[in-house]
């Protein structure tokens, strides 16, 4: 795993120093585009619009359905959500906010490997792009938290991400600000508070709606939208290469994703999953609530124990090593990709699907080798660069075409006799223990 | 075609027996001709085409139900010489085919009107040419070579009998295809991916076959459309 | 005073309290229950593996009788050579992987039959050389995929006699040819293949029912004659010994006689292959289970169902996986068996002795939520 160190400036090291938080630094802290600059490329994107209403090419029904009854979409508590999404004073030492890895300018990730936080420290998963996050069932790579307002509230209080200890140290860091009790009393009609903060949060993650693609207008009737060798890749991709299944899109779900949770096997031959399930059964044991929440959010970013995925959330054995299957929606500027940010290209993607995972004791069976050929590989990540929302194409076109060359030079998970189905995954699993 | 009453005295003179399979074969519509005794006391019993034979233990005077098994023999290894002739009967001496419904009494009702007027002809057409459909997709399912599969697969390796195709709970969200799809959509997504063979086109007579007895087996069950 | 009770006295209990405790259990719970039985079986001695899902007893004290051990499963993998079918050769090889990952290791694995699909000497010995990287001694017992292209000679010449019983650890073990079929292939001039494709269809209608005969049953009374009525007695059998579906036989016909020369033994087992499906049952004395295959799964008969059965959930075909597995039997003291269906990708399915020496009121197992249609 790739350690990466970000040099903070001067008024950020002053901040690290003294403890105190620092609002509005202009530098790049944690690799980050400055916060000012971030919300100015945001006015770009988000047109104006009625917040209350479905977006357009939304369900409305499917919409209404998303939204949670005790936090309906006002302007005022997506302001709000916006303010508190930029402002890096939520954090301990006033460098990290929630644009420092779901970043304006890096397809609302940090196209990192894995996330940093305070103090530099680096975490154990990849940051999800909060994009269209709102259309999940469950949100973290892990689903522990069932709503975007429960995920906003962890990260804040994680020790490795912004380092407070608690919510209601967080909240006092911004409700001094009389601009922000100005607007927690028009948003939710009450003095701030941390709940609120996650609904504000989320209200404006709401808004984050992006599927505007070459794609969409071509499954819309537009023939010519997408080129010849992305058409295949669709083809593909609901037949030979098996994505659909997982990957589901369609007018009631529009991600790419079946909200569920599969060991397709990565990294898993570093993994010893039984060893690794008796330390998390212990260190869970006897835990309920708000403890357990806490626990878990600890064990997935800060130790071996990340690798179990679902299983820490709910201790069945069927989950051991499941990650839930992320949206296709903006891949090609989303990347590196899955749980742990192992993967530098959507060609290693395909590589790792291609030749049926890594065989492990708790592999999803409908993870098989599926011996599509180059020219099929291409075509399906032809398809998935053809998903990114228009008003990212040149962020698009700059990642395909560094994912290019990087793939061009090495493919560090094709196994093409696997792929092909001359060797069968568990053959080499049984070889290698005997 | 020789005397059958010629042969039966034959019969009668030669073996001593008067063998009353002849009148199990006439009522089973083949004929069988005896020939001479053999020395180790079995009478070979022939087919009217003279080729098709079976030995039988010279043991008395057969009942009828013994002369209907010779007669059974007799047809079953006339059938294994000559397959194909009756294709619906041989599918369903294999597997069990719900039969279509019965319009029988729709016969000599039409009040006059022209198209109302349905014969008995009408009706056992009807049956036979559904059933055939219905048999024909029996053949085509459990048939891995028919299906096209690279692996040997038939569908009637999940589904015998087609159990647990639920014809009925179409249109369906299908979770595996990722929208909403008709029973023929999810036939194809079976034979790409459990089957590992070629998608066969919507109005290929094999796909429609198949729709057509795996809805026939679930013949009586109500509708219930998007059921999971 | 209060008694002190010894370690095995202790472990008996524990494990009792642990499989009561999986009845009251939704999945969730499931692993929550497992993490307190370990804690308190590690602090007396005994120890425990999640990848096993069973606790085997290793502190040593006074050995009971019938000394309480497990055995694994492997069955029904259909195979065809590589070149033809891929899939069905992973999945026995996930299923060794599986069985050679336990531990402790178990003390043999049963094979449940149908090791080929077509009968074929390559596929028979395809298995056979899969099977050779089993690491504890593998039982074969032959299912009718191996038997009817050549009526057993291969399977003899590679495995064995195909009837045959042994004793392990104070319990007599009986494995059965439970697939004969009357002659159906002679008059109609079948040839070897033609006879072996009939049988290999399910619902083929046109073979015969399966029947253990009346010389093995012969073998059999003569056998068991040998064997104390109090000696806990383990019948592999392919076919089921009982009568649930006839058309797909999943039926013996000579069943209730073989159940007579049976239920004499105070406590009877059997475990069969065929249904690929969870299937449990109880017929006088005699307890019934079924093993997983690793091939596909069948799905639940439209009538016939044992009462005792809880259906496993319906598969989805999308995992060709589903539904399938390998798995333990436990033979505890009396030689009472508990069964682990170790389904591939679902929480594992137990079914405690208890749940059958109750006839289904104590220990259910989890009851499905989408059964076959």
């Amino acid at each position: 795993m790739m350690r990466r160190r970000w040099t903070a400036g001067p008024l950020a090291a002053l901040a690290l120093a003294t403890g105190a938080p620092v609002a509005g630094a202009a530098e790049n802290l944690h690799g980050a585009m400055a916060m000012a600059e971030q919300e100015t490329r945001l006015d770009a994107l988000l047109p104006e619009r009625d917040v209350t209403q479905a977006p357009p090419g939304i369900d409305p029904v499917i919409w209404a359905s998303l939204i949670p009854a005790d936090n309906a979409m006002t302007p005022e508590r997506v302001a709000l959500g916006r303010k508190l999404y930029f402002d890096t004073r939520l954090s301990r030492d006033g460098t990290v906010s929630c644009a420092t890895c779901h970043d304006v300018s890096r397809g609302f990730t940090d196209q990192r490997n894995v996330s940093e936080g305070v103090g530099d420290q680096l975490g154990r998963r990849n940051a999800p792009t909060t994009l269209n996050a709102l259309f999940f069932q469950t949100q973290f790579l892990d689903g522990r938290a069932p709503t975007l307002e429960e995920q906003a509230k962890l990260p804040i209080v994680n020790a490795i991400e912004m380092g407070q200890p608690d919510g209601p140290t967080a909240v006092a860091a911004v409700a001094g600000d009389a601009e922000y009790v100005r607007m927690f009393q028009a948003a939710y009609g009450r003095a701030p508070n941390y709940e609120d903060v996650g609904r504000a949060i989320a209200a404006f993650e709401r808004t984050l709606v992006f599927l505007d693609s070459p794609f969409d207008r071509f499954l819309a009737g537009d023939a010519k939208a997408i080129s010849a060798e992305a058409q295949k890749g669709w083809v593909l991709y609901n037949g030979k290469a098996r994505c659909v299944s997982c990957h589901q899109i369609n007018t009631a779900n529009p991600l790419g994703s079946d909200n569920r949770f599969h060991n397709v096997g990565v990294s898993a031959r570093h993994q010893d999953f039984e060893t690794l399930a008796v330390q998390a059964l212990a260190a869970l044991a006897g835990k309920e609530g708000e403890e357990a929440v806490q626990a878990i959010d600890e064990l997935a970013l800060e130790t071996d124990l990340s690798e179990l995925g679902r299983f820490l959330v709910t201790q069945n054995r069927a989950d051991i090593g499941g990650f839930k299957s992320l949206q296709v929606r903006n891949v090609g500027i989303t990347g590196p990709y899955m749980h742990d940010g192992s993967m530098q290209t959507l060609w290693d993607v395909m590589d790792h699907y291609n030749k049926g995972g890594e065989p492990n004791l708790y592999l999803d069976g409908g993870i098989e080798p599926l011996a599509l050929s180059e020219a099929e590989i291409d075509q399906v990540v032809a398809l998935m660069f053809s998903m990114t929302d228009d008003r990212f194409a040149d962020e698009n076109a700059r990642q395909m075409a560094r994912q290019r060359t990087t793939a061009a030079s090495k493919r560090p998970f094709r196994d093409t006799a696997i792929a092909q189905r001359r060797v069968l995954p568990f053959e080499a699993r049984l070889k290698k223990e005997q | 075609m020789r005397n059958p009453k010629r042969r039966g005295i034959v019969i009668g003179t030669t073996c001593g027996v008067a063998l009353v399979v002849v009148l199990g074969l006439v009522t089973q519509g083949s004929r069988a001709v005896a020939t001479d005794a053999g020395r180790d006391g079995t009478i070979e019993v022939a087919l009217c085409d003279g080729e098709t034979t079976v030995q039988v233990a010279q043991a008395g005077k057969p009942t009828a139900a013994e002369g209907r098994q010779i007669a059974d023999e007799l047809m079953a290894k006339w059938r294994a010489s000559n397959p194909g002739t009756d294709w619906v009967a041989e599918e369903r001496a294999k597997h069990k085919i719900v039969e279509p419904a019965d319009n029988r009494d729709l016969v000599g009702r039409s009040q006059g009107q022209t198209y109302g007027r349905i014969s008995e002809q009408d009706v056992v057409g009807w049956e036979r040419a559904t059933l055939a459909m219905a048999t024909r997709g029996s053949q085509v399912f459990h048939s891995a070579d028919e299906l096209g599969s690279t692996i040997a697969v038939s569908c009637d390796m999940c589904h015998p009998d087609a159990a647990n195709t639920h014809p009925e709970t179409y249109p369906k969200f299908q979770v595996q295809l990722g929208r909403t799809v008709l029973l023929r959509d999810m036939i194809n997504w079976c034979i790409e991916h459990p089957v590992r063979g070629a998608k066969l086109a919507e109005d290929d007579p094999k796909m429609r076959a198949l729709e057509a007895y795996i809805l026939a087996q679930r013949k009586g069950t109500p509708l219930e459309y998007g059921k999971h | 005073m209060a008694k002190r009770k010894d370690p095995e006295t202790r472990y008996y209990e524990e494990r009792d309290a642990f499989f009561r405790d999986l009845a009251h259990l939704d999945r969730r719970g499931f692993f929550k229950v497992a993490a307190a039985a370990m804690g308190a079986a590690l602090a007396s001695g005994v120890t425990f593996h999640p990848r096993a899902f069973s606790m085997v007893r290793v502190a040593g004290a006074a050995k009971a009788p019938a000394e309480d051990f497990s055995f694994a499963y492997i069955s029904d993998s259909h195979l065809y050579t590589r070149d033809v079918n891929d899939r069905f050769v992973n999945a026995l090889l996930r299923a060794v992987d599986d069985v050679n990952a336990l531990d402790p290791q178990p003390d043999f694995v049963l094979y449940g039959g149908d090791l080929a699909q077509l009968g074929q000497p390559a596929e028979l010995e395809l298995g056979a050389q899969i099977l050779k990287s089993v690491k504890a001694p593998v039982r074969m017992m032959v299912g009718e995929h191996d038997w009817f292209l050549d009526m057993g000679v291969k399977w003899n010449a590679l495995f064995g006699p195909e009837t045959y019983s042994f004793d392990h650890k104070g319990v007599h073990f009986v494995v059965l040819q439970s697939v004969h079929e009357e002659d159906f292939w002679t008059a109609r001039g079948m040839t070897p293949m033609e006879r072996m494709m009939t049988v290999a269809g399910l619902d083929n209608g046109v073979q015969s029912r399966f029947e253990v005969g009346a010389p093995q049953r012969q073998w059999l009374k003569e056998d068991l004659a040998k064997v104390g009525r109090k000696t806990p007695v383990i019948v592999f059998s392919h076919s089921p010994l009982y009568h649930y579906y006839e058309p797909w036989n999943f039926w013996t016909v000579d069943a209730p006689e073989v159940q007579a020369l049976l239920d004499p033994f105070d406590t009877v087992t059997v475990i069969h292959g065929h249904t690929h499906q969870v299937l449990t049952n109880r017929v006088g004395n005699i307890h019934f289970h079924g093993m997983l295959s690793t091939a596909w799964p069948w799905p639940y008969a439209p009538e016939g169902l044992p009462a005792l059965t809880l259906q496993m959930n319906r598969p989805d075909p999308f995992n060709p996986q589903d539904g399938c597995g390998d798995g333990v039997v436990h033979v505890g003291a009396e030689g009472l068996v508990g069964k682990v269906y170790n389904l591939w990708n679902r929480n594992p399915v137990q079914v405690p002795s208890t749940y059958l020496a109750s006839r289904g009121k104590k220990d259910r197992p989890a009851a499905p939520t989408r059964t076959s249609y």
